[in-house]
């Protein structure tokens, strides 16, 4: 028998909750494919399996609140699901083995991928049989609309050919064939909408007694080979293979809360009988009480402190302990307005990124005391330089185009370096500052969806070419839908770039727990006075907000100034 | 007209569990009552099974050290036993003594009795009806649902025979059969067929699964195993009971499985011991919308609320396991939380205890259940053939296990061998107290004792072990 693997929560950047289970015991999966969906502050992401194996047992559920290093799950993992692989290798997928090799468990467990209902008829000896494929799991409980239809009958098609192309309300994605074969007939057309377990096509295959074979084989090929070494594949997005990955079983049924007792909270935290009893009528999370006993043991007075700790301090933004976060802001409801009376109206939701972001910028909103500081950048060197770069590059074919923003991150860098209170968070008891010593930029980006604002990391250590082809990569991502959690987390400092749009000037949000946010618009070609006479002058206008609890006006004032200085003249970025 | 009591709080169930309810609930000032269906407080566990049984794995034990005395010295006659007396000691000395103590103490506390089976009218009021049947009905503000588990009939048992036996009957000691049948090899059936083999009965034991005590490791099993062997003449492990047949010169049993006789065995009585069930759809508990499980248990939350917001439910009832320290504890909390405190109950582990000889006992997890739940842990032995006090007393197969997780705090222990659930207390309080095997290992235990092994077992864990060979020694070049 294979060995059991725990399945670590890889880093989701804090806790974050459960809200879908993807897998059930029994499943087979592929390293990569994703296991559970989870929820945090800023956007909701896949958790991918680290290794290849068959799910033994999830020790989680929706709902779940889980860390970085929590257990999820259990895998028989091993051999048993890598040896189909290495072995459909060799064959043509077509050719799907005969001689069942051992390993009983990877192959007789469909491949929760793609295997809609496939081994409901197994056609003995035949040369083909009839297949139907169904939509699989696509991540949305309702139905979803078909943009597209890409096979018509007759079609030869692969296994993991896309079939038609849906839109939920995350993207658009292609739903694949689980077998390769002949379209027989087709189910769905454009407009319809369509939920998992749809009918899709009738697919004429060719036979069909080693099914599983020909699903692992089917997967090999399309699957890197990385695949089966666990680690080095983990950084890729789960998304990243979104319609490979989307085909996914019910979550299994949630257990009995008188089962949990072996994952309950107070189980972990190193505290007596006595002493859990008293957080519990405190309403205290042990797990935030730090034990003054031997070896950090909780101790009555340590639970008593902390509750007097927790009633005095002041509280920093967004109070961790309470839910309302903003501290009960008193205001009269909004009217009921019935628009429809005033003309034709059209109820739109919210997309997801929205519903999320949308409380976090409540929060920043009501409880940073924003200030903006305009100003604006003369930026003509520096355009007259970066256009003469580009084509340069142009001309060594190198296809790398330089934009003003990456200057703009550049001199910001410099200027969080030389104002370093621009470079730190509130700490979460609202008394001191943690000062930050790396410098990571947050960029904003507009996508379909949504705002997200992905990082770029060490921004003051990168050259002006690694700077633009990072931030090509990250908006490409993060417009594809595919950004990770950690891809938005550790920023130090924010940028929202409108000035592709217009507009003189506007006033950012700060994205907490940073303390500042540089907001840039479209720069104009100005009368400037150089003492003589007014020269006409490309100037940049800059709109930085900042948290006035932990930045003076006249700070504010300098770093802007200093901000303009840099763009003004790009030597300084090498002083 | 029926008699009309009024009161804050009533406990269905006069067990272990409900009078400590009941008792707790009169200490936090509440008005109690208790509904109980027998005329004396004490439940399954005073009257008809932990303690009792314990008066008898008493005597079996001296009976059983008497025989082996011989090969130390000391030779005793072959024992008198007087069953009748027995009977009385034990109906008397021992019962009587705990059952009159508990009727003072719910006197002292003005804690009413009402004497009758119990069931539910609404979730306000409770029917009692005696032998009699006459009526009372008790009005309540919270109920306890206290009311236990019974024994598992089996279909395929002419239960109605005098010779088939339920843990209640095997206390009676109606007489000594010569040749008896355990149906189940759990603690119940082990125990009472310790006491009729010390008494002179030759004992087979039939069990479904592959061991007996089934929840135990393995290992321990082993060691429990060569210690219980002489007890019994055949233990058929991976075997089971097919036809149970009562003719007129004993009860014919045929078996299936592993260790089957290929003939039917005549036994003189045989013990059904498979298990208990919960009582819970006995109570009409439907008409004050409690819900009840498809196998009459009744769910509750961690302050033992149930889906009705003023009745709670404890003990076996709720479910596994069932055994009368968890419903005692249960029992406080439940009333705790009527009284307005913010209780949970909330233990890391209910301790387990087979009082035979040698006695098994554990708490927290088994190695079974670290590997389940994909707990990293590591194992540490103290076999007790290393112990002074062990030799000295002819318990050299016993053991000391305990289970540590990778951050060294104790996670589980068992132990085997005479006093063994003794020894079980320390690796309770360890547990609930967070105790790294450092800990342990540090604290000094007398020497020479049993409870020792506890202290050298966490030793060996640490690597600090003079008592035995270390395999955690430096190694020298």
């Amino acid at each position: 028998m294979a060995n059991r693997k725990e399945v670590f929560a890889p880093d989701v950047g804090g806790e974050v909750e459960i809200i879908e289970v993807l897998v059930s015991p029994g499943d087979s999966l592929n390293a990569e494919d994703a296991l559970f969906t989870v929820e945090s502050d800023k956007a909701s992401m896949d958790i991918p399996a680290p290794f290849a194996g068959v799910v033994a047992e999830l020790k989680v559920k929706v709902g779940d609140k889980i860390n970085e290093g929590d257990l999820l799950a259990l895998f028989e993992a091993a051999e048993a699901a890598a040896e189909p692989k290495a072995e459909a290798k060799a064959e043509p997928k077509a050719e799907p083995k005969v001689d069942a090799k051992p390993e009983p468990k990877a192959e007789a467990k469909p491949e929760p991928k793609q295997e809609p209902k496939a081994e409901a008829k197994p056609a003995a000896k035949a040369a083909s049989k009839t297949i139907e494929v169904t939509v699989p799991d696509i991540g949305t409980d309702g139905e979803v609309d078909v943009i597209d239809v890409l096979v018509s009958v007759g079609d030869s098609i692969d296994a993991e050919a896309g079939l038609i192309t849906v839109e939920t309300d995350k993207a658009t994605m292609d739903v694949p064939s689980s077998h390769a074969g002949t379209v027989e007939s087709v189910a769905v057309k454009t407009g319809d909408k369509v939920k998992q377990g749809s009918l899709v096509i009738t697919l004429k295959v060719a036979d069909a007694s080693a099914d599983a074979s020909s699903e692992a084989s089917s997967d090999s090929s399309v699957d890197s080979s990385a695949d089966s070494s666990s680690d080095s594949s983990a950084a890729e997005s789960a998304a990243s293979q979104p319609a490979a990955n989307e085909t996914r079983k019910q979550p299994p049924v949630p257990d009995h809360p008188m089962d949990r007792k072996a994952r309950s909270e107070e189980s972990v935290a190193y505290a007596s009988p006595a002493v859990r009893r008293l957080a519990r009528e405190f309403g205290v999370d042990l797990h935030k009480v730090n034990g003054s006993g031997r070896k950090q043991r909780i101790m009555k007075e340590d639970v008593q402190e902390f509750v007097k700790y927790e009633l005095s301090r002041p509280k920093a933004t967004a109070s961790t302990n309470t839910s309302q976060g903003g501290g009960g802001l008193q205001v009269i409801a909004q009217p009921k307005v019935d628009f429809s009376k005033f003309g034709e109206i059209e109820q739109v939701p919210l997309t997801r990124i929205q519903k999320i972001s949308g409380p976090n910028l409540h929060r920043n909103w009501v409880t940073i005391p924003h200030v903006t500081q305009f100003d604006e950048a003369d930026i003509t060197e520096l355009e007259a330089f970066r256009k003469q770069e580009n084509e340069l590059q142009a001309k060594q074919k190198n296809g790398i185009k330089i934009t003003p923003l990456v200057f703009i991150m550049k001199a910001a860098a410099k200027a969080l370096r030389a104002y370093p209170v621009f470079n730190s968070s509130l700490a979460e008891d609202g008394e001191s500052l943690i000062m930050k010593k790396y410098v990571h930029i947050g960029i904003a980006v507009d996508t379909p969806n949504g705002l997200v604002v992905p990082v770029i990391r060490d921004v003051d250590q990168k050259g002006i070419y690694q700077l633009s082809e990072e931030l090509a990569e990250i908006s490409a991502k993060a417009r594809d839908g595919k950004l990770k959690a950690t891809d938005m987390q550790g920023g130090c400092f924010s940028i929202s770039s409108l000035g592709g749009i217009g507009g003189t000037a506007f006033t950012p949000i700060v994205n907490a727990p940073e303390v500042a946010i540089l907001g840039v618009s479209k720069s104009d070609m100005k009368p400037q006075w150089n003492g003589k006479e007014f020269v006409p002058r490309l100037m940049l206008p800059l709109s930085l907000s900042y948290d006035h609890r932990v930045i003076d006006g006249a700070v504010a004032a300098r770093f802007s100034v200093y901000l303009s200085a840099v763009l003004g003249d790009i030597r300084k970025l090498v002083l | 007209m029926s008699n009309q009591v009024n009161t804050q709080v009533v406990i269905l169930g006069g067990g272990p569990g409900g009078y400590s309810a009941a008792f707790r609930a009169a200490d936090l000032g509440l008005e109690a009552v208790i509904v109980e269906r027998y005329n004396v407080l004490g439940g399954v566990c005073l009257n008809v099974g932990c303690i009792p049984s314990k008066a008898l794995l008493h005597l079996a034990k001296h009976i059983e050290d008497a025989k082996h005395m011989g090969a130390e010295g000391v030779e005793f006659a072959a024992p008198k036993i007087d069953l009748d007396k027995i009977r009385k000691h034990k109906d008397e000395k021992v019962i009587g003594t705990l059952t009159g103590g508990l009727a003072q103490m719910a006197k002292m506390r003005k804690v009413q009795v009402v004497t009758g089976n119990g069931e539910f009218v609404s979730d306000k009021q409770l029917k009692v009806t005696d032998k009699d049947g006459k009526e009372t009905l008790v009005n309540f503000e919270h109920a306890i649902i206290a009311a236990g588990s019974q024994s598992i009939k089996l279909p395929f048992v002419p239960h109605d025979d005098e010779r088939i036996w339920d843990s209640t009957a095997a206390l009676e000691l109606r007489f000594i059969p010569e040749r008896m049948l355990i149906l189940g090899g759990g603690i119940i059936g082990l125990e009472m067929g310790t006491v009729y083999s010390a008494l002179g009965a030759t004992v087979d034991v039939v069990e479904m699964t592959d061991q007996l005590i089934p929840p135990a490791d393995k290992d321990i099993m082993k060691a429990y195993m060569k210690m219980i062997k002489s007890k019994f003449d055949n233990i058929m492990l991976s075997t089971k009971a097919a036809k149970v047949e009562a003719k007129k010169d004993g009860i014919y049993v045929t078996f299936e499985g592993d260790k089957a006789p290929t003939d039917p065995v005549k036994y003189d009585a045989v013990l059904v011991a498979v298990g208990r069930a919960p009582n819970g759809k006995k109570l009409a508990a439907e008409k004050a919308g409690v819900k009840v499980t498809d196998r009459g248990f009744i769910e509750v939350d961690k302050q033992l609320r149930t889906n009705v917001k003023n009745i709670f439910a404890i003990g076996d009832i709720i479910g596994q396991p069932m055994l009368a320290h968890k419903a005692v504890h249960e029992g406080h909390v439940a009333a705790e939380v009527i009284s307005g405190k913010k209780h949970y109950f909330d233990p890391k582990v209910i301790p387990s205890i087979a009082y035979t000889d040698p006695e098994l006992a554990w708490a927290g997890l088994t190695e079974k259940e670290a590997k389940e739940q994909g707990i990293d842990y590591e194992v540490a032995v103290f076999p007790w053939s290393a112990s002074g006090r062990a030799i000295a007393q002819g318990a050299t197969d016993g053991m000391t296990k305990l289970l540590f997780d990778k951050n060294h705090r104790i996670i589980g222990g068992a132990m085997v061998g005479p006093n063994a659930g003794e020894l079980l207390g320390e690796v309770c309080l360890a547990i609930e107290m967070g105790c790294d095997a450092e800990d342990i290992a540090l604290t000094v235990h007398a020497h020479p004792t049993l409870h020792e092994s506890i202290g050298l077992a966490a030793e060996v864990y640490e690597g600090s072990i003079t008592d035995l060979p270390n395999k955690k020694a430096v190694k020298k070049k």
